[in-house]
């Protein structure tokens, strides 16, 4: 240790660099253990799914739909109405999205208008999505008076907008003027420039907006018990009641079932790998197109 | 391409005909470069340079962009340290060590090596604060020491009539050439025995450059000073001995007068008579 | 295909021509315009039907809908008071474990780790961020709880049981949910965006800045605290500010542990509610047009009104630090 500090010079106070190390070892210690934390949580996570979810992982799962306890059952019309749900959301939320981006980027780029947009459009993105299923609760189930997959889906698509908003608009203010002037200079209308050029020469970025949006809104609960409720039965009409995997997942979590627990289980792993997954794929895709 | 080298390679122990015409400025050698080779990575930047730095005179250091005279100041205080894949081969000698040792502290080094950058870098704090912050950092000092400590330094670069008022004004307000000033005013205010500037007036306009330069003569009766310069007349302005790098070679080091009226390397006349570069 | 008009250059705004291609122009700027506007209306719809929703509660207890801590259906009256308190003490205990966890895990990120660790670990938080929050919901509840019940809170409860003062702050039954917990899980849930931000602007200073704080010898812990930090403050706070909205808006994680209890008391253990959870909780009991229906409204209207402003605040700090950084 003394020899480090051969470099000393007398005028230096030694026991002050002593102090020194001593306070950097404390700091980046504990910022290791910040980290080991953090990863551990992770780690934890993972491995309680995989411990518990493993064991459910049978054909009935993705065949039967969910039944009494005791009866066989699975959770093939959760993955089902999930699959349906985020889809129809995506279907919905994707180009209202996209459009509002191209408005962002391209039309009221500065404009007092644009700057609000994209505020209300940042706060739709972290606004909490309990609220979302109230709103669309008093606007869609209350008037119809029941329940619907398709009041899921309208939920799912707010919480799914404003992400591909974001993308979209940070992606076209990537694109150059020099691909811009060499369109209009081709002659083509604006729209046609914005869309045939712009947009196709960023679509993987925008694509990887749309695909985050359904990691998102693939594992949201909360939106879903006031709009689409769930149910216990194989139902593709999006005008009733439609189940979904993280409804599923709460309801089952909550009883004293054994099997119940089990599909509980096993659908949290199903639900978290996908969306790991999509996030996984987006990443490293996106990594290895910047470098 | 392939270039010529007409150094040649020599051992450690053995000074170059390049460095004994350093000897002719008459003074006692502060740092010594042997055999240094440097990577970025697997690529190899520097090729077995060596030299002197003679105590209290300033040496230039000029060459084409990317000849490696900015990574040799880098070695100089080991800022290399801070990114993976960089790594030096060799000996620089400081104070009897060489610093290029893992176990060098490299906290102490570089409060003994100090460094201002191309662009001035105040802290986000207090003028004040900028200049006491390095104090803090390696001695314990009262109040009032410290404030005299600030204005001694502030004096030194000029910089006291200015700033006097204002001390507790954030930094980052100054203008350029201030900010510059102030960076070297807290470079020396931690006493250190080397400054090392890497093209400190590329960013400023040519009234700060001046205030610069005067400043570094009167700096130099005290450091050690090696100065990185894109710019020939600053290096022939400033500078004791120059020395020339070309695509990672230390191709030639003499007086400044002699390396600009009689170089013994064509290349060396090439670049100072502008053909390249 | 249409064949390219031949136009002058500065087409950009409106090309009067007769050809079909320039007349979707405008036809396309409406439509995205439309499309803009489009999310305006919906955060304003959103607002008009919290706000009307609510408003037989707001009418029904005025202000002492505020301030009262009552929440019985049978006697049909409701408070906001003790769901307000169970969210800001539960989000407020969260940010006092997530903030250092996430400075920590970003100074690491940023200062300390070898760049290929750096990626993977960096990884690992983004993947933390995109975890389902029911899962943090059931992780909670089936592997935090039964350890809260069984070594924190007996553990706490010797150390501070007999201290004047702190014993409240312990006491109860050991369940396991409660504010202490949900207050872990929110921790967990909001470190990685947390952590996200703070790298972010961490390396978005200039590496010149940080290699003259080096340059002066300073150590790692040095520049971090006296360079670094000065230098992103806006950012960072923007980062916890963001943090703690969505701490206060997060229903799933929260409706797992907190043990749905209307009370407000001294005990981190005791079970409580968050507005979000009691929303989630009550709502399968609340027919449309009823005063508990109306009263869960007005609640939504005051998380909204909450999450709002630190939404906005955060925003501003970030819009800030941004500005900053770029002078």
């Amino acid at each position: 240790m003394k020899a480090n500090n051969t470099l000393m010079r007398a005028d230096r106070s030694a026991s002050l660099l002593w102090r020194r190390h001593m306070c950097d070892r404390l700091a980046t210690g504990l910022s290791w253990l910040g980290m080991l934390i953090v990863v551990f949580m992770l780690g934890s996570i993972l491995w309680t799914l995989l411990k518990n979810g493993l064991a459910g992982l049978n054909v009935h799962l993705f065949t039967l739909s969910m039944a009494a306890p005791g009866q066989p059952g699975g959770l093939a019309n959760a993955i089902m109405g999930s699959l349906i749900q985020t889809g129809l959301a995506i279907l919905i939320g994707a180009p209202a999205g996209l459009m509002t981006g191209i408005y962002l980027a391209e039309y009221g780029a500065g404009s007092r208008m644009a700057r609000i947009v994209r505020f209300v459009s940042d706060m739709l993105l972290s606004a909490p999505s309990i609220l979302i299923g109230l709103f669309i609760y008093m606007m869609l189930v209350v008037p119809f008076g029941h329940f619907s997959g398709f009041s899921g889906a309208v939920a799912l698509a707010i919480l799914a907008m404003p992400i591909v908003v974001r993308t979209t608009e940070d992606m076209l203010r990537l694109v150059p003027v020099a691909m811009r002037e060499a369109g209009i200079a081709l002659g083509a209308p604006k729209w046609r420039v914005i869309l045939f050029i712009c947009v196709r020469a960023v679509r993987a970025g925008i694509m990887t907006g749309v695909l985050l949006s359904i990691a998102r809104v693939a594992g949201e609960t909360a939106p879903l018990l006031f709009t689409s409720l769930g149910n216990s039965e194989w139902s593709l009409d999006l005008g009733r009641p439609m189940a979904s995997l993280p409804v599923a997942i709460y309801q089952y979590a909550g009883s004293a079932y054994q099997d119940w627990m089990q599909q509980a289980w096993t659908g949290a792993l199903l639900v978290t790998l996908g969306v790991l997954i999509i996030n996984i794929v987006v990443r490293v895709g996106t990594r290895g197109g910047r470098s | 391409m392939s270039i010529e080298v007409p150094v040649k390679a020599t051992g450690m122990t053995q000074p170059l005909d390049s460095t004994a015409a350093s000897r002719d400025v008459q003074s006692p050698v502060a740092m010594q470069v042997r055999g240094l080779n440097f990577y970025y990575g697997t690529s190899h930047a520097l090729h077995d340079i060596s030299l002197d730095f003679p105590e209290r005179s300033v040496t230039g250091m000029i060459g084409p962009s990317g000849c490696g005279k900015s990574t040799l100041l880098r070695v100089l205080n080991r800022m290399y340290d801070l990114y993976p894949g960089q790594r030096a081969t060799g000996e620089v000698i400081f104070d009897k060590q060489n610093i290029l040792n893992s176990g060098v502290d490299l906290n102490v080094l570089r409060s003994r090596i100090g460094m201002v950058f191309q662009k001035p870098t105040p802290f986000p704090m207090s003028i004040y604060d900028n200049i006491a912050f390095g104090i803090r950092l390696h001695e314990r000092v009262s109040r009032s020491e410290m404030d005299g400590r600030v204005e001694d330094a502030l004096r030194r670069v000029a910089l006291w009539s200015e700033v006097q008022d204002r001390l507790s004004a954030s930094a980052t307000a100054l203008s350029g050439g201030q900010q510059q000033r102030l960076c070297i005013a807290r470079t020396i205010a931690v006493r250190p025995e080397v400054i090392l500037l890497d093209e400190p007036t590329s960013a400023l306009d040519p009234v700060s450059t001046a205030r610069i330069e005067e400043l570094l003569d009167e700096l130099k009766t005290e450091f050690t000073i090696a100065i990185v310069t894109h710019n020939m007349q600053q290096a022939a302005r400033c500078a004791d001995q120059v020395a020339f790098f070309y695509m990672g070679r230390l191709i030639e080091v003499d007086s400044t007068a002699r390396m600009f009226t009689t170089p013994r390397e064509q290349q060396t006349q090439d670049y100072i008579t502008g053909r390249f570069g | 295909m249409e064949i390219p008009a031949r136009q002058s250059l500065p087409a950009m705004k409106q090309a009067p021509s007769h050809q079909g291609g320039q007349k979707g122009d405008p036809a396309f700027r409406l439509l995205a315009t439309a499309t803009g506007v489009g999310v305006l209306v919906v955060l304003g719809a959103i607002i008009a039907v919290m706000v009307t929703g609510g408003w037989k509660a707001f009418a029904t207890f005025g202000p002492g809908f505020l301030v009262s801590a009552v929440w019985n259906p049978v006697t049909q009256h409701f408070g906001a008071a003790a769901p307000v308190f169970g969210t800001v003490i539960s989000s407020a205990l969260a940010l006092l474990v997530a903030v250092p966890l996430a400075f920590g895990t970003a100074f690491w990120l940023t200062a300390l780790a070898p760049p290929a660790a750096a990626s993977v670990i960096g990884m690992a938080v983004q993947l933390l961020a995109a975890v389902p929050s029911i899962i943090f919901g059931m992780w909670g509840f089936f592997v935090v709880v039964p350890v809260v019940a069984h070594y924190v809170q007996p553990a706490a409860r010797q150390l501070f049981g007999h201290v004047p003062g702190l014993s409240a702050l312990v006491a109860g039954a050991p369940f396991g949910t409660g504010l202490f917990t949900a207050a872990l899980i929110l921790a967990v849930m909001i470190t990685p965006s947390i952590t996200a931000v703070m790298r972010d602007v961490f390396l978005s200073m200039p590496a010149v800045l940080r290699e003259s704080g080096y340059g002066l010898g300073a150590t790692r812990w040095e520049v971090m605290r006296h360079v670094v930090l000065p230098w992103s403050r806006q950012g960072v706070v923007g980062g916890i500010v963001l943090g703690m909205g969505r701490a206060m808006g997060e229903t799933m994680a929260v409706t797992f542990v907190i043990g749905d209890s209307n009370h407000i008391g001294w005990s981190l253990f005791a079970p409580a509610n968050t507005i979000a959870s009691l929303i989630a909780l009550e709502f399968p009991e609340s027919p449309a047009g009823s005063l508990k229906l109306a009263s869960l409204m007005a609640l939504g209207a005051i998380l909204m009104a909450i999450s709002f402003v630190t939404l906005w605040f955060s925003r501003w700090l970030l819009a800030r630090g941004e500005q900053a950084a770029g002078r």
